[in-house]
């Protein structure tokens, strides 16, 4: 068989999402790469720049629908940033909860999709009965499972249900069980390792030359992890390890993923704990009386209303599931953002490609892309 | 590493085209630059130990366009935030994707979506919009909410 | 041993029935319709229906037992709507394939497409027309019914190869090449390890294999024989850890990817035919075929169709083996299988054929005891 081009995609069941990954193969091995995105593209930065601050949040929920709460914590943070307001902490704990819990379900979304791609089926189930209790949480306080439409400028929606904080301990702590099963129906197998072991090596030198983010250059042995580096919400007052490894692989991968589940449980019981003993307001005392238009955020309890409202930049980095979420909001002192400009993890990871890809066999594809991770819906955004 | 220090480190190699450097919140600095010293600033920053480029994005000002780029320090754990502003009738500026391959397809973004050219980059496709799509969809003159505008001209390439 | 078989059976029906209308139609009537040579073809044909109903009703079974066990090794309930515990679900979802209209690519070559998948489910139920079921349930002697049957097995990679082709799709051609290539590959210590089993058994008629096995069920003495009918038989059905023809994750279904509707039922349903044949050849060849040990009370063994009931327990006990496989097990590649597949498995099987050269110059094992063609 001579050399010739395969498209997988953009309806192929190792894409997870819409699109499409020209492979040139020649045999069995990869020759050449060419991604191609924008199947899903639907314009959300340009719609943002018609819509309220509060109603972008309804955006960031679709912009990765596997990571909603973490997209409105960039959001909002940069939007505060932005607007000259200040949360009070115990929304900043929310949120950080939010982001743990939302973390933990966007990895084991990854890793039910990632075991079908080397074709175990089981734990597929597995990891969606468990996110499901995830998923639970989620709709016990926000009310959805999938868009939440949680946080606001100047704090969350409302707070937490009575007896919140002992249902999620109680999924914190079955799924911590569960993270040990996992692990022996695949590192338990040889054949796990055959598959992933020494697999889509992407180095730490080509991570940061390709703008590689998150778990993948976490893998490679640089322990960049943007809430330690630079910590933003609550996440300097708990504590947690970054997760990482050497060997750059797949498998390498896969252990940063699980051991950032770990952490993410520990961390999030900190929080839990914290906010059983705190008390308190969720939503800024002083808010611009438009931002509450046309959705008042519930527990609202003085708007004043500010004239010549001044203008501003607002900038913010969080680690999300992915890698590097990144919100750059230009707030010219309309009602709407004058520009919402985001990056996506997803996108860098997948723009590098080429790098990790080649050489490999066709095979190899769905285990190497489904431990990149991908979620195409921030990346076209 | 601050506004003076960044400043005096980028004013040899750069000399006129670097018109400032100022405090930004979140930021290390707002370094403002010329075009016309672009790949300059991009060696003399990425030397500085900006290793990772975590965005390029373009502003429409309607008057001129602005082109961001937000650099990664490890050693210093700080963002830097590089601008530049581009006349409206003639956006462009020379590539970063030699300094920084990850600038490829962030380019491509760029380019279709704000329209903002970049000189010598490697590959300019469309990335996130059909081949051969006349829109530049983040532009301030393009308005999604009047309906006859919406009619997608795509020409078939 | 009954005398009765089923083809003679189906010639004694045949017989009756066709002898009453004689007895009641008028002279040339009676003698015509009462012909040796039409009551033998309408014999055949009933035999080969009976089987048909047989077999399909047995593999359907067969799908239904596998989606429960997957659905429980899977912490969830499976089909369990339709029917009593979901036992109609496959008839229901055969029904909804069936009238679906086949939408066949316009670039494809017609008679390939058409004929592949026909003639990869014809070429499959026809073993099941040389497998011993129990003692009375084949039919006929024909000596060398094993070496058949796994030449009509290994007939598969062609017609799918054939389909693959024919669909006109990349990924089909690459799943077909896969598939044949993975058949070939496993072909080889498929048909070595059942020689240690002819060896020790000095047949190669099942049913004389099944009465070989009275004192002591093969699987003990040839345990390496068996591991490696098992893997290359996982390998033949195409099952995970070796799915990789229709490797879903990068090649969408493999070479069935241009299939739907009726002609994708075929492939699906020859694919569970083919694993039923391969769990009663592993029942067969190691595990006492339709015979019990002498310690099952004789009352369990000698009700009508004893034979078929406890043959098909052994299937499905050994299929349930397969699912397990199949639960727990990734995918391996197409390099490293076809790589396990010549350098380990042949190696393994030739050891096995050594040991059982080794058992029949034994003769006797102690803890076993003696296989009766050899004597003691």
């Amino acid at each position: 068989m001579s050399e010739m081009w395969i498209n997988m995609g953009p309806q192929h069941p190792m894409t997870h999402g819409l699109w499409n990954l020209r492979v040139k193969i020649d045999g069995e091995v990869i020759v050449d790469v060419d991604p191609e995105l924008g199947y899903l593209h639907r314009g959300i930065e340009k719609i943002s720049e018609d819509r309220h601050y509060n109603e972008v949040v309804t955006l960031m929920d679709r912009t990765c629908y596997v990571a909603g709460l973490a997209w409105e914590h960039l959001y909002i943070i940069a939007s505060e940033k932005a607007l000259h307001i200040e949360p009070p902490e115990r929304a900043e704990y929310l949120r950080v909860m939010c982001e743990e819990f939302q973390r933990l379900g966007s990895h084991i979304m990854w890793f039910s999709a990632f075991v079908v791609d080397i074709g175990l089926l089981t734990p597929l189930l597995y990891g969606m009965r468990d996110r499901d209790l995830v998923l639970d949480l989620f709709q016990s306080y926000t009310g959805a499972r999938m868009t939440y439409e949680y946080m606001r400028v100047g704090g969350v929606r409302n707070d937490l249900p009575p007896g919140f904080t002992d249902r999620a301990r109680t999924v914190l702590d079955w799924l911590m069980a569960r993270f040990d099963e996992y692990d022996k129906l695949t590192l338990g197998s040889d054949i796990f390792h055959k598959r992933c072991d020494n697999l889509g090596i992407l180095k730490a030198n080509d991570c940061i030359a390709h703008g590689v983010t998150g778990p993948m250059l976490r893998s490679a042995g640089v322990k960049r992890d943007l809430r330690k580096d630079r910590p933003y919400a609550a996440y300097d007052r708990v504590e947690f390890d970054v997760a990482g490894a050497d060997s750059a692989d797949v498998t390498g991968r896969y252990l940063v993923r699980m051991e950032e589940m770990r952490q993410s449980v520990r961390i999030l019981r900190q929080v839990l704990d914290w906010l059983d003993r705190n008390p308190g307001p969720v939503m800024a005392r002083e808010l611009p009386r438009w931002l509450g238009a046309p959705y008042a955020p519930v527990g609202r309890e003085g708007y004043l209303l500010k004239r010549n409202y001044p203008k501003g930049v607002g900038f913010s980095s969080i680690e999300e599931p992915h890698g590097e979420a990144q919100a750059y909001i230009v707030n010219e002192g309309g009602e709407h953002p004058y520009r919402v400009k985001l990056k996506s993890p997803v996108f860098s990871n997948i723009s590098a490609a080429r790098q990790y890809l080649v050489g490999y066999r066709v095979a190899d594809i769905p285990p190497i892309m489904g431990s990149v991770d991908v979620c195409i819906g921030e990346s076209d955004r | 590493m601050g506004p003076e220090e960044l400043r005096a480190a980028l004013a040899p190699a750069l000399g006129p085209s670097l018109v400032g450097v100022e405090p930004f919140e979140g930021f290390a600095a707002r370094v403002r630059f010329r075009r016309e010293g672009a790949t300059e600033l991009f060696r003399a920053v990425h030397g500085l130990g900006n290793t990772h480029l975590s965005m390029v994005a373009g502003i429409d000002w309607v008057d001129h366009r602005e082109v961001l780029y937000i650099v990664w320090s490890d050693a210093a754990k700080q963002y830097t935030l590089l601008s530049a502003d581009l006349p409206a009738d003639d956006p462009h500026i020379e590539t970063a994707s030699g300094v920084w391959p990850s600038a490829n397809w962030h380019e491509r973004e760029t380019w279709e979506l704000v329209d903002i050219t970049f000189d010598h980059h490697p590959d300019l496709r469309h990335l996130l919009t059909p081949d051969g799509y006349e829109f530049r969809p983040l532009l301030r003159s393009f308005k999604i909410h009047e309906p006859e505008e919406l009619e997608v001209k795509v020409r078939h390439v | 041993m009954s005398s009765a078989t089923l083809y003679s059976v189906s010639y004694d029906l045949v017989h009756a029935i066709l002898a009453a209308i004689g007895s009641v139609l008028p002279y040339p009537g009676n003698v015509w319709i009462t012909n040796p040579d039409l009551i033998t073809g309408l014999a055949v044909l009933v035999f080969g229906a009976i089987l048909l109903v047989a077999t399909m009703l047995n593999t359907i079974l067969l799908i239904w037992w596998e989606r429960k066990l997957l659905g429980r090794f899977m912490d969830r309930r499976a089909a369990m709507h339709v029917g009593f515990a979901g036992l109609l679900q496959n008839f229901a979802d055969g029904f909804k394939l069936f009238h679906k209209s086949t939408v066949k690519p316009r670039e494809a070559d017609t008679l390939g497409y058409l004929s592949g998948p026909t003639a990869y489910m014809v070429a499959s139920l026809l073993i099941f027309g040389i497998l011993p079921i129990s003692s009375g349930w084949n039919s006929g002697a024909l000596p060398l019914t094993l070496l058949l049957a796994l030449a009509v097995f290994s007939f598969a990679p062609l017609f799918i190869f054939v389909s693959a082709w024919s669909s006109n799709n990349k990924y089909s051609l690459m799943g077909g090449m896969r598939s044949a290539a993975q058949m070939i590959a496993y072909e080889v210590p498929l048909l070595l390890a059942v020689v240690a089993v002819v060896i020790v058994a000095g047949s190669f008629d099942l049913t004389t294999i099944v009465y070989e096995q009275q004192n002591y069920w093969f699987w003990g003495p040839l345990f390496l024989a068996l591991i490696v009918f098992v893997a290359a038989m996982l390998a033949e059905m195409e099952r995970i850890p070796f799915d990789l023809p229709e490797a879903e994750a990068e090649l969408v279904e493999g070479w069935n990817t241009e299939y739907g509707g009726m002609l994708f039922a075929f492939f699906m349903f020859t694919d569970y035919l083919r694993a039923l044949i391969g769990s009663i050849l592993v029942v067969l060849l190691f595990l006492g075929g339709w015979t019990m040990p002498s310690w099952v009370p004789a009352a369990a063994t000698s009700f009508p169709l004893a034979g078929i009931v406890w043959l098909m327990v052994k299937t499905y006990i050994v299929f349930a083996l397969f699912v397990w496989v199949r639960a727990s097990l990734p995918r391996v590649r197409t390099d490293q299988l076809l790589r396990v597949g010549w350098n380990r498995m042949i190696p393994l099987a030739l050891l096995s054929i050594f040991l059982a050269a080794v058992l029949v110059t034994v003769r006797c094992l102690p803890a076993f005891g003696c296989i009766p063609s050899l004597g003691t």
